[in-house]
């Protein structure tokens, strides 16, 4: 479990980027952190592991302070997959970097093959393994990136903005792995702007701005927030306008929808429908 | 990486600043020679004593003390080793020569790098009729180094967030831990050159042969001042050196 008491952090002690933050994340948990650029995601999620460390406020791991570890030792419990995958990888084929992790923190030669043939397998790398990360494209640097954190099965898992240039079809992929770590108990936090992706896949939403959380929720009730959404600039859901337009015909009908079976329930009922 | 922040320009407004860029490299060499010119504590003492005035004038003496802190490291190294290895006959006083000179060498450079923009440079090595396409290359090489340190200390989050112990362990563990900044710090800085260049000529980088200029530097009295005075100083200096037999003012250590 994760507890942030009232983090304030300042890059060099001048820059403000997170004023007063408090949340609690539980164990297997499934969280989406969405926000306008520069509203403090990023420096939120650094705070996790330990890159970063509050000036004022407690970032608080299973009832301990984080402050009494190292990044290492964090690392071994917080996987978090930064934005950039060019900032981590830096050895010659995909395998070794994969595997360069594993060792780091220390497994054996036989966990380390499983794990590392468990990971290829659901992220589908087995035909990049002997081949160099600098040669592959952005998408898929972005995928190896991920696959050396995954390997190390973090109990939790935080990505900054894992779904950037993946088409439709990985990023189908991508969900369908967290949905599947966290069935198994793993706690996910995902740092995104995309907004479909958040709706379909993780049912609690923290909205952040200026530094600030602003809304800490149900997705469905977070995004369906007029406030929250024009303050973290996004676009209302598609599923949200449709709703919003029929709640002005039929007054029954609830403006505040994301999930397409909601909506269906809605119209049926109008119709008279059971 | 503290101590390069004293090559780094400085948006300030002083004396220094609004000197012409080629009076002031004028006056950078006429020190750094001034500077290689002894290796004797007091006379580079007597440097020192100018240069921090001069800092001072360019309003610039917290951001030197700040990196000569992340600097002195670097020097007590160069002050132990010397010592310890030298063969002059005062190997201690020689030691803390080499690191005054150091500390004097870096000052003077430390003047123009910090009062001179990217872009004055530039204009200044094109005025000095240095081809255009060169002068760019050296007023983005400048431009980029701050970048190139954040992009380092991005890099040691992301290793560091894959369980990477970038300061524990012994010192051949330590050199080792270097592999995965640098290797990743260069495909970066290739990968970055490549997209700049592709997309400065994608804006017509050099697409006319005649280019023409907003802004032309020009000299003023106050440049010609400093290049005469610099210039003198620097003559003086080498004919004292020379000519005329100085006292041992070293410590006997």
């Amino acid at each position: 479990m994760i507890i942030m008491e009232n983090v304030h952090f300042a890059y060099d002690g001048l820059y403000t980027a997170l004023r007063g933050v408090s949340l609690q994340i539980d164990d297997g948990e499934s969280v989406a952190i969405m926000g306008t650029n520069g509203a403090g995601k990023t420096t939120l999620v650094k705070h996790l592991n330990g890159l970063l460390r509050p000036i004022t406020g407690r970032v608080i791991l299973d009832g301990v302070d984080t402050k009494h570890y190292s990044v290492a030792e964090l690392a071994r419990e917080i996987g978090l997959v930064m934005q950039n995958p060019d900032h981590q990888l830096f050895l010659d084929t995909v395998e070794k970097e994969i595997v360069f992790g594993l060792k780091q923190l220390g497994f054996s030669n036989e966990e380390i093959q499983e794990r590392y043939d468990r990971t290829v397998s659901t992220l589908g790398l087995d035909g990049l393994c002997g081949r160099s990360p600098f040669a592959l494209s952005g998408g898929e640097r972005k995928r190896v990136a991920l696959a050396c954190v995954l390997a190390t099965e973090p109990r939790i898992l935080a990505l900054d903005e894992p779904t950037i240039g993946q088409d439709a079809n990985q990023k189908e992929k991508l969900a369908e792995m967290l949905r599947d770590l966290n069935n198994r108990g793993r706690t996910v936090v995902v740092v995104t702007h995309d907004l479909e992706f958040v709706i379909e896949n993780f049912p609690r939403t923290i909205a952040m701005a200026d530094g600030t959380i602003i809304a800490d929720g149900p997705t469905n009730s977070v995004l369906s927030h007029s406030e929250v959404i024009h303050r973290c600039s996004l676009t209302a859901p598609q599923l949200t306008k449709a709703a919003q337009s029929l709640h002005e015909l039929f007054p029954e009908i609830q403006a505040r929808l994301t999930l397409l079976t909601d909506l269906e329930q809605e119209i049926v009922k109008v119709l008279g429908g059971a | 990486m503290a101590f390069l922040e004293v090559f780094q320009y400085t948006r300030q407004d002083s004396l220094i600043h609004r000197l012409d860029p080629r009076a002031k490299l004028v006056m950078t060499i006429s020190l750094a020679v001034i500077s290689l010119l002894f290796l004797d504590i007091l006379p580079l003492l007597v440097i020192l004593i100018i240069l921090i005035p001069l800092l001072a004038v360019a309003k610039s003496i917290k951001r030197w003390l700040k990196s000569m802190k992340g600097l002195s490291f670097l020097l007590v190294f160069i002050l132990v080793f010397n010592t310890l290895l030298s063969t002059t006959p005062y190997p201690f006083n020689h030691s803390i020569a080499l690191v005054l000179r150091l500390v004097a060498l870096m000052t003077s450079f430390s003047l123009f790098f910090l009062t001179v923009h990217p872009d004055e440079l530039s204009q200044a090595l094109i005025q000095m009729r240095v081809r255009f396409e060169f002068a760019f290359a050296m007023s983005m090489a400048m431009r980029y180094v701050p970048t190139l340190g954040q992009e380092a200390y991005a890099i040691m989050d992301a290793q560091k967030a894959r369980g990477v112990e970038l300061d524990k362990g012994n010192i051949l563990k330590r050199i080792r831990n270097i592999v995965p900044i640098i290797v990743p710090l260069i495909i970066v800085s290739i990968r970055r050159a490549l997209s700049i260049a592709e997309s400065m000529e994608s804006r017509g980088f050099g697409a006319s042969q005649n280019r023409t200029y907003m802004d032309r530097l020009h000299f003023r009295k106050r440049d010609w001042a400093t290049v005469i005075l610099s210039l003198i100083c620097m003559i003086v200096t080498i004919y004292i050196r020379l000519y005329i037999p100085l006292p041992s003012w070293g410590i006997p250590f």
